[in-house]
């Protein structure tokens, strides 16, 4: 996992630095904010650390450039501001995580390997079974006797399902969790996607069904 | 009364004869490469009632020379191909033909219609050793060929009903379910062709 660091002050930096390479990880240092948003937009890394009070830009600045910019990465905020007004700015602004100087070694460490989990593409490799069947989030595999690929909506859909067995769901629940409010649809497109997986489940041979009619009820049982 | 005329025989002669010509095409390629250029050809001549139908809804007088020289798809043909690579190989075989000319082409797989409807359509020209209603000795006359994969002929069939039953209910939700299932047919067709190259490759 590459990081890149940006705190200004030197000791500190280096003393991070250390800890984290030891931990096995690659770390690039920069001293100020204009430097840190540089290497930021010209380089890619798992995780990035900005100290708040940097000269030239401060880490609030970063961010926001970044996440306007459109960049996601992970961005731990380092502090000596205890204020609770600039934590929530930091997190309002895009930061994933907010430490308060002086921060332990231990926590550093512990917190980056927490993200290193969620970044961790295995780690999110989500699967789900449920009777034969086994749904593969990540490679929108569905399977059980034979295996099918579903489109993005359906594996969401299925997704809202397989995490809600035996339980009797709304058009309108299913439709507010699978599909995004700007989604130029309605929930008339519920039934319609509930019946491509109920077709699909039959193909794959699954001894699951989704059980309900057009614009009630469904839930996913073992039959 | 015929719209073909006096015509009307040498349709069926010249679909006959283009016709062992493109299944030769197809043979010659299998010998070459080991691989049908198409898995099915199918043709029709517009049968008299439909043309006479045609010529007055583009408005155009309802005669032989309407039939066979404003419209021009009194002969028409649709080539089936396994991949889309096919298409394109047929395309350019059909342009080194002799006494064959393309006068209309269009590319609805690069230019797909709003709708999702993908298909490579051509007019071509066929220089006969009939007359034509134009008094030429050598007649020309045309044929309309669509050329498309089995995924896409699937989807236009089912495109086609949808188009005759206007009173279904959800006709907004399913066309634009059409339209997303077309766009994921031809991503899988364009993987079916990829995998096919990369088997060829080795």
């Amino acid at each position: 996992m590459k990081i890149l660091l940006a705190e200004d002050e030197v000791g500190l930096s280096k003393a991070y630095a250390q800890v984290l390479i030891m931990q096995g990880y690659e770390v690039e240092q920069v001293y100020d904010g204009k430097a840190a948003l540089e290497a930021a937009n010209s380089s890619t890394y798992d995780l990035m650390i900005f100290d708040v009070m940097m000269p030239k830009m401060s880490g609030f600045e970063v961010l926001k450039a970044l996440r306007e910019a459109g960049n996601t990465t992970y961005v731990i905020m380092l502090t000596a501001m205890s204020e609770l007004d600039d934590k929530i700015e930091g997190l309002e602004l895009g930061a994933d995580e907010y430490l308060t100087k002086p921060i332990p070694l231990k926590e550093l460490v512990a917190r980056i390997r927490s993200l290193e989990r969620r970044i961790d593409t295995n780690y999110n490799e989500n699967v789900l079974t449920f009777g034969s069947v086994r749904l593969n989030v990540s490679q929108q595999e569905l399977s059980a006797k034979n295996s099918i690929i579903l489109a993005g909506k359906e594996t969401k859909l299925m997704e809202v399902l397989m995490l809600n067995k035996n339980k009797k769901l709304s058009t309108e629940y299913i439709y507010n969790h699978v599909w995004s409010k700007d989604d130029d649809s309605d929930a008339g497109y519920v039934w319609i996607y509930i019946s491509y997986l109920k077709q699909k489940l039959k193909a794959i041979n699954a001894n699951v069904d989704i059980l309900g009619e057009e614009d009630r009820e469904f839930e996913l049982v073992e039959v | 009364m015929n719209i073909y005329g006096n015509y009307e025989k040498y349709l069926d002669m010249i679909l006959d004869e283009f016709s062992k010509r493109v299944y030769k095409l197809n043979d010659e390629y299998k010998l070459k490469t080991g691989y049908k250029l198409f898995e099915h050809f199918i043709s029709r001549i517009k049968t008299n009632d439909s043309m006479i139908e045609k010529c007055k809804r583009k408005g155009f007088k309802v005669n032989t020379y309407s039939a066979l020289k404003e419209i021009k798809d009194a002969i028409g043909v649709r080539i089936v191909c396994g991949f889309v690579d096919d298409i394109y190989t047929l395309v350019s075989l059909f342009k080194d033909m002799e006494n064959i000319n393309v006068v209309e082409e269009k590319d609805y797989i690069l230019n797909v219609k709003p709708n999702g409807y993908r298909s490579y359509h051509m007019i071509l020209e066929v220089i006969t050793p009939y007359p034509d209603c134009e008094g030429n000795e050598s007649g020309r006359y045309y044929i309309e060929i669509q050329l498309r994969t089995i995924v896409m002929d699937s989807w236009a069939s089912l495109e086609h009903q949808m188009k005759y039953k206007k009173n279904i209910s959800n006709h907004e939700r399913i066309t634009k379910e059409l339209k997303r299932c077309a766009d994921e047919l031809a991503s899988c067709d364009l993987n079916m062709q990829t995998i096919r190259k990369l088997i060829e490759e080795g």
